[in-house]
């Protein structure tokens, strides 16, 4: 087995360390502590003092070149889907709607993993956030977010 | 069933025609209600209640209830108060929890910023102890407060809630120093029962609805009660009478958005007004077992100014807010 | 003797043909709801409360027994198929069942999860006809130091879901762990690692956390790897039915789950996940085929579910003779009996009998219905994963999000869900292991305020957690979990070296 130092293994190691400083430095700025018993403090403490460890232990593993192989990865269809959710997370704060918001999701998604056909996925994906809009907001009358499209509805 | 919405729509328009007493103005109303709160809880039933008492007796045209849970309301006031400025067509369920709430997470946004409508509905506290333990009344307790704070343990609702206040003013009137009580908050009410039903506390302390059924199968013992009087329908005194001068209320109202004209605060006024004394709304109080504590207009935006005064003083007095 | 007559009684009540219509719409708006994650059955029976306002106490209430039955359902329905948990109690049977789905095993997890749901809600609901009286009892004296010591128990029996490095393991606990410290602390009001935002106050969602990393880690995991490795599905591989060999391999599990679950569930701050792992490790442990886990083994879905099913009957012990709501679903179904001036609680057996047993009765009905509605379906859900992996893995999105929308449309929470959909799909490329983190966001949260509780009520004193015959037990039982394995190695492998 061939040992040489693995980056990401360290640079996850640093991440869990400075999460550990992050729950310390949260915990000291507690103001209020229980009258009697055990405080707010101490769960925190505990935490981060774990992560602490477990940090130096994932720094070995790293070191001693132990994490396992990792195979190429292909970035285009994470970017795509990533970027589906914030244009579904953007239209709902911005007021575009469920409907819009589900189908762009969907539409991203589904190009991700290799779909080029774009106008027969938008026709899937409205017609699917439709049907689930009518069953929750008429059926359930549950709020959905309302938009353009669910005003004509 | 939205063929029976809408038949019920017509059916309360039709109502309302022939009754007459509705101003076209309130019967064009397409409310919002907001509940701060998950589907399901005292203020989301509110909500809900007062959408079924508007619809149903013609007084809107629609009432549509909204959710946005969180953090005793803190995030559907800042929601509420961001996005509904100006819309008259708005209203929010809240209550006395919210009050405390805001205080203890530091909320950047506050009540003084929403237009107060009405109080609607009032709860009172109750404090119980097993049927076996030896604390008969409400004195036999302000004794063993003073005696040794630490060792009366209190079981109730959330920490800085409306329960919490309560056990806080207890211990103060009792003579002992309130940031010394030993209060355990749990969450949810059924939590906090099993506690005291199993003795792990020495006292439980919420609403009188949460107990009612324990008190009255003989498992729990009613010391008393945190309104003026006794109370119709319940066996036991209020601390009052018991020489306790503690009366409190965990009240539940409504409040507009920001920035709505004189005009539109009238409006709305009105058709809660007009809500509060429909056949509908009485018959859901009951339904529900709510008091009713209705309360309007200027007597409402003083009494909730006066009760924000008051709640910051108590938790500042209990240790629960700093500043 | 009493309480069969009780019982007959209330099975003339619950088949009424208007009453069977009302478990009827329950069941399959209850599945229906209970595929969605974040959208339980509590929400539903919150909605529909103000229309049901107007039918006869009865009827409704038994709907919504449909409903909580239904919801279990649904919930591990999508588990299995697609990763995603519909709630939190489903996330043990997602494991092993997505394994098997995969690798076309979808149908004898579909039906393992249907028959033993079935069994252990069955059991669960004579329990809770014949023992709740007494099991009620025993409950309410379950103290916080007893919760603590059970969360000590659960605690140990997670290292079951690590994977072959305990290293990882444990970094993915305590990922966890420190996701549980955020939002508001319960005993003193004060926040922790909110930084003021107000959607963090009430703490991470446990469904926004299992839908992002199971759900959401996964079609990014799987998109990413496209290119080298083209993800097959075939929806049938071998037989669509449980084999003998599955059935000989379920049934224990079925049992010991419902022994968890029940208990469990009828403990008023005892719910649903606790069991699920608990039955998902005693399998792993008890398994002649322990190398099957994490690769699909039947035992990890048929414990779990069963354990899951089992402690909704479970909760309805503390309900029903407490007038006690211990779980979300619950609260609602005593707003349900509230709204028709029912008082769930000491009186309510003597007062409305008919009323209660016609509910347990119903529960055997809904439950009856679930598997005959939902046995011949399987062959229909597997068909599922023929769908074109574009469309399907779509379509697994737009429910996840889905769910997150209906509960609570706040752009912070579906970044939440965003943000942990990258954490999973970073977690499986470095191989770490999933399930840990939603164990320890759910476990964490839960022993802190325990424990804190404990030590109020006794004034510091740590003695407390020995002192109760049921802490002193479980705390025993922990520790040997504990050092059994270690032991047991070293005798075994006394040169071996950990790594």
């Amino acid at each position: 087995m061939t040992r040489r130092i693995d980056v990401a293994g360290l640079v996850i190691a640093l991440i869990l360390l400075a999460v550990a400083g992050l729950i310390w430095l949260d915990m000291s700025s507690l103001e209020l502590s229980s009258v009697y018993g055990m405080g707010p403090k101490a769960a925190p403490k505990i935490v981060a003092l774990g992560l602490g460890i477990l940090a130096i232990g994932n720094a070995i593993m790293a070191l001693r070149g132990d994490l396992p192989a990792r195979e190429s990865l292909d970035w285009k269809p994470i970017v795509l889907i990533i970027g589906g959710m914030a244009a579904l997370i953007a239209l709902i704060k911005f007021g575009g709607g469920f409907i819009l918001a589900t189908t762009v999701l969907f539409v991203a998604t589904s190009a991700a993993f290799g779909r080029r056909a774009l106008l027969a996925d938008i026709a899937i994906g409205v017609v699917i956030s439709i049907v689930i809009y009518i069953l929750f907001s008429k059926l359930l009358t549950l709020s959905l977010p309302v938009g353009p499209l669910e005003r004509l509805i | 069933m939205i063929h029976t919405r809408k038949a019920l729509w017509r059916g309360a328009i039709a109502v309302a025609a022939v009754a007459g007493f509705v101003t076209s103005a309130a019967a064009q109303m397409e409310l919002k209600i907001m509940a701060p709160a998950a589907p399901g809880g005292g203020w989301d039933q509110t909500a809900r209640s007062m959408q079924q008492a508007l619809t149903q007796s013609g007084l809107a045209k629609s009432a549509q209830v909204t959710n946005v849970p969180g953090a005793g309301g803190s995030v559907g006031i800042a929601q509420f108060v961001n996005n509904g400025k100006g819309d008259g067509n708005q209203l929010m369920v809240m209550g006395y929890v919210m009050v405390g709430a805001l205080l203890t997470n530091k909320s950047p946004v506050t009540l003084d910023q929403t237009t107060p409508i009405a109080r609607l509905t009032a709860e009172y506290e109750a404090l119980v102890v097993p049927a076996d333990s030896p604390i008969k009344n409400a004195k036999d307790l302000a004794a063993a407060v003073k005696a040794d704070p630490a060792k009366v343990t209190w079981a109730g609702g959330s920490a800085g809630g409306v329960d919490h206040i309560a056990a806080a003013l207890f211990a103060k009137e009792a003579g002992a120093d309130p940031t010394k009580i030993n209060y355990i908050p749990f969450s949810g009410g059924g939590e906090a029962l099993a506690a005291i039903l199993g003795g792990k506390v020495t006292v439980g302390i919420s609403g009188y609805g949460e107990f009612e059924s324990q008190i009255k199968a003989g498992k729990l013992r009613l010391i008393g009660i945190t309104s003026a009087t006794k109370l119709p329908g319940i066996e036991g005194a209020s601390l009052k009478d018991q020489g306790i001068n503690l009366e409190i209320a965990n009240w539940r109202a409504v409040v507009a958005p920001p920035g709505i004209t004189a005009d539109q605060k009238k409006a709305l006024t009105e058709v809660v007004d007009k809500m509060a004394k429909s056949k509908e709304w009485t018959e859901l109080l009951k339904a529900k077992g709510w008091d009713d504590s209705y309360l309007s207009g200027d007597a409402f935006t003083k009494y909730l100014a006066d009760d924000q005064v008051r709640t910051k003083d108590v938790l500042m007095s209990v240790g629960l807010v700093k500043s | 003797m009493e309480a069969f007559v009780s019982l007959a009684h209330g099975l003339t009540i619950a088949i009424e043909p208007m009453n069977l219509l009302f478990a009827l719409i329950g069941v399959l708006l209850g599945t229906a709801v209970g595929v969605l994650p974040g959208i339980g059955p509590a929400l539903t029976v919150a909605l529909l409360l103000p229309i049901t306002f107007k039918l006869d106490p009865g009827g409704s209430i038994i709907m919504f027994a449909g409903i909580y039955y239904g919801g279990m359902y649904g919930g591990s329905t999508t588990a299995i198929l697609i990763n995603t948990p519909g709630e939190s109690a489903s996330m043990a049977t997602a494991l092993e069942g997505n394994k098997m789905a995969k690798a076309g095993r979808g149908g004898p997890a579909l039906a393992t999860s249907a028959i033993g749901s079935f069994v252990a809600g069955t059991i669960a609901t004579l329990g809770l006809a014949f023992l709740a009286p007494y099991l009620v009892d025993l409950a309410v004296k379950f103290g916080p130091e007893d919760y603590f010591a059970l969360m000590c128990v659960a605690f140990v029996t997670v290292s079951a879901t690590f994977g072959d490095s305990p290293v990882r393991g444990l970094t993915s606990l305590f990922i966890g762990l420190a996701l549980g410290l955020v939002g508001i602390d319960i005993l003193t009001g004060q926040s922790r690692l909110a930084y003021g935002v107000p959607e963090l106050f009430d703490g991470i969602e446990v469904t926004t956390l299992a839908v992002g990393l199971f759900a959401v880690g996964e079609a990014l995991y799987v998109a990413s790897r496209r290119h080298i490795h083209e993800e097959k599905l075939e929806p049938v591989r071998g037989s669509l039915w449980m084999t003998k060999e599955d059935w000989k391999r379920s049934w224990k599990p079925w049992l010991r789950g419902t022994a968890l679950g029940f208990p469990i569930g009828a403990l008023p701050a005892g719910g649903a996940e606790i069991p699920t792992f608990l039955s998902y490790s005693a399998e792993k442990r008890l398994s002649k085929h322990p190398e099957e886990f994490g690769h699909g083994a039947i035992e990890g879905v048929a414990g779990p579910e069963a354990a899951n099913n089992a402690s909704a009957a479970g909760t309805l012990v503390p309900l029903l003779t407490l007038g006690l709501p211990t779980s979300a679903t619950a609260a609602m179904m005593l707003a349900g009996f509230q709204q028709y001036g029912l008082n769930p609680g000491p009186l309510l057996f003597a007062e409305r009998p008919d009323l209660v047993w016609g509910l347990i009765a119903s529960l055997f009905i809904a439950n009856t219905m679930l598997l005959v509605l939902n046995l011949p379906l399987v062959g229909l859900w597997v068909r599922l994963l023929a769908i074109p992996q574009p469309w399907l893995y779509a379509g697994i999105l737009v429910f996840a999000t889905m769910g997150t929308i209906a509960a609570n449309p706040s752009p912070v929470e579906l970044m939440m869900l965003a943000g942990f959909g990258i954490l999973g799909f970073l977690m499986r490329r470095f191989d770490y292991p999933i399930a840990p983190v939603v164990v320890g966001l759910i476990l964490g949260p839960i022993a802190e305020s325990q424990l804190r509780r404990a030590l109020s009520i006794s004034l510091g004193d740590p003695m407390v957690l020995l002192q109760s015959p049921f802490s002193a037990t479980l705390l025993t039982i922990a520790l040997i979990a504990l050092i059994l394995p270690f032991a047991l190695k070293g005798m075994g492998r006394f040169k071996a070296v950990e790594d």
